[in-house]
């Protein structure tokens, strides 16, 4: 056997990140994600039918605001911020924590590779998600004329994919700060977003959420119709390509903030005299 | 020329006037003690501050006042933590793994390579007894199975320094005789062990230094035997069988070191005041009188005794 030598801080990341992914692979989780992903192309073949015999409406309308209502600001928003807590929190919940925090590594590396897992599994099942509902609805051929336009579904999978590494970081943040994550976690999303998203636009708050800039990411990358536009983000009345401006500076920063606050805390919290105070 | 090191303190796990609080409760005062190449047994009531002692050598918590050093190198940092190993007294595991699995992937955070860790966590967990079920998932583990996992995590990357939280709960008699074998080697290999237990007379076994703790203050610490002398008012419970009984009780009541004798139907008990004097006496008074003394027994000079007598 040779010499152990220190891990490294990299290391200790990409070893935490393995652990994590593995250690989610055994979440009950994944049985409801099945169901669930069945029920999306149900969900979307349904729609589809009946809107298709009913208006005029086209394929990337419907599906567009099914994949942005639904699945990027429902399904995989939830999913991950339950993973995130699962992963994190969940240690520090059963204690099992103290297993890790003996080992001569940074428990900021071990902090960030539980992100880096979580964003990831977060990222393939949003991703996925988005191209189940795709696959769901380019079924009903009269929504799509000109054929299925599959570039939609890459939009909206890479919606969700970089909306999991943000809300895998709020994850990270509710879960190394608070007793009971979710319940912040509900707050953040159903409470601050929705009220930030009544805002004007020039709104400053607007770019501490993750629904925001996401909008507008997505909002980029389909060039819509101002019918579609309104739709998409009904508080703005005349959508201009102006307004989008850097989504994914302001998500980069929305993660920077959140890994750095959870990083803070997960280092110097003494989570063994929480049940104590 | 550059001071020498302290030998007697740098190789030790040392707590230097520590003291923690958890909001205004105090969880410990003002304790001082180190723990060598020796097995030191932490002693004390529930929430008297053992687990907490525990917890700052691992560097779990950060003391408020005092100082905790892993040899050389203060509690908590990596240094410290690389030179310790720790069995918590945490119930839960990574219960969906294996057992090598769980450990390998511990000794991954040592430095070891995968391949090395796992043949390190595969030989630690066969020292241990459990090489025919390492490879069955935790979840499917007794009690008795679980404590010998949380054990091999602590010592497969062979630290200095051992920190056992209650490693007995759970166990069956034969598991608890083999991990009190374990313990008693491990000083032979060059590590130091604190071990907290409420069984003490298993404890007592293991540990050739106690340290009791009562309400966050160190009441006392050395060998039992020592401890116990060092308890002038507490007269020493004896029992003696022989035949004859009343005779010799009658004998007994005359002398000076003798405080007390209770006559049971088939031995004497006897507390005694000044026990060297006794014993001398006594040994003369069995070569002398043709009635004999067949067994003496001390009745206190347990640690189980000790510590009652020590926090009432």
């Amino acid at each position: 056997m040779n010499a152990p030598r220190p891990l490294g801080f990299v290391a200790t990341v990409v070893e935490s990140a393995r652990q994590t992914a593995l250690r989610l692979r055994h979440n009950r989780v994944w049985t409801l994600v099945l169901i669930g992903a069945a029920a999306l192309y149900g969900i979307a073949w349904l729609v589809g039918y009946q809107v298709g015999r009913r208006t005029t409406d086209n394929g990337v309308i419907v599906y567009c605001n099914l994949a942005w209502w639904l699945q990027a600001t429902v399904v995989t928003p939830w999913l991950t911020l339950y993973l995130g807590v699962q992963a994190l929190h969940g240690g520090l919940e059963d204690r099992t924590f103290q297993y890790l925090f003996l080992r001569p590594v940074s428990r900021v590396a071990l902090l960030l590779g539980n992100w880096i897992a979580v964003s990831l599994v977060g990222a393939a099942v949003g991703g996925l998600g988005a191209v189940v509902l795709f696959v769901g609805m380019a079924d009903n051929a009269e929504l799509w004329p000109d054929g299925a336009e599959w570039g939609y579904a890459g939009a909206f999978a890479g919606a969700c994919a970089i909306a999991a590494t943000a809300y895998a970081a709020a994850a990270m943040a509710f879960s190394a700060w608070f007793r009971r994550p979710l319940v912040w976690a509900a707050f953040f999303v159903v409470g601050l977003q929705q009220v930030v998203a009544n805002l004007p636009i020039s709104a400053g708050l607007r770019s501490a959420t993750i629904t925001d800039p996401l909008r507008r990411f997505v909002l980029d990358a389909i060039e819509p119709t101002q019918r579609l536009a309104n739709s998409l983000w009904p508080a703005e009345a005349t959508f201009d390509l102006e307004l989008i401006g850097s989504p994914l500076l302001d998500l980069g920063w929305f993660v920077f903030v959140a890994l750095a606050i959870a990083s803070w805390v997960y280092a110097r919290t003494e989570y063994d005299a929480r049940a104590r105070d | 020329m550059s001071p020498q090191p302290d030998t007697s303190t740098s190789s030790a796990l040392r707590f230097d006037r520590v003291t923690k609080w958890y909001g205004s409760i105090v969880a410990l005062l003002d304790v001082s003690f180190e723990v060598g190449c020796e097995v030191v047994g932490l002693v004390g009531k529930n929430g008297a501050g053992k687990s907490t002692l525990m917890k700052l050598a691992a560097g779990l918590l950060q003391p408020s006042q005092g100082t905790v050093r892993v040899g050389l190198h203060p509690a908590g940092t990596a240094a410290a933590r690389a030179d310790l190993g720790f069995c918590p007294d945490v119930e839960r595991l990574y219960e969906q793994l294996t057992a090598v699995t769980f450990v390998a992937w511990m000794m991954r955070y040592h430095g070891y390579g995968r391949r090395d860790a796992r043949a390190r966590a595969a030989a630690t967990l066969e020292r241990l007894g459990l090489g025919e079920h390492m490879h069955r998932r935790i979840r499917e583990y007794s009690k008795g199975m679980r404590q010998r996992v949380r054990l091999a995590q602590a010592l497969a990357h062979e630290p200095r320094f051992v920190l056992l939280d209650e490693p007995m709960t759970g166990l069956d008699p034969v598991a608890r005789a083999e991990l009190a074998q374990t313990i008693r080697s491990l000083p032979m290999q060059g590590v130091g062990v604190l071990v907290s237990s409420h069984v003490l007379h298993e404890l007592e076994a293991v540990v050739d230094r106690v340290v009791l703790v009562h309400q966050g203050r160190l009441l006392a610490q050395g060998r039992v035997g020592e401890l116990r002398a060092q308890l002038p008012s507490q007269p020493h419970r004896l029992r003696i069988v022989g035949p004859r009984l009343r005779e010799l009780a009658a004998m007994l009541v005359a002398w000076p070191q003798v405080a007390q004798v209770r006559v049971h139907d088939d031995s004497l008990e006897v507390s005694v005041v000044g026990e060297a004097g006794f014993y001398e006496a006594l040994t003369r008074l069995g070569a002398g009188w043709d009635g004999g003394v067949h067994e003496v027994v001390p009745l206190d000079d347990d640690l189980a005794s000790l510590f009652g007598y020590l926090v009432g």
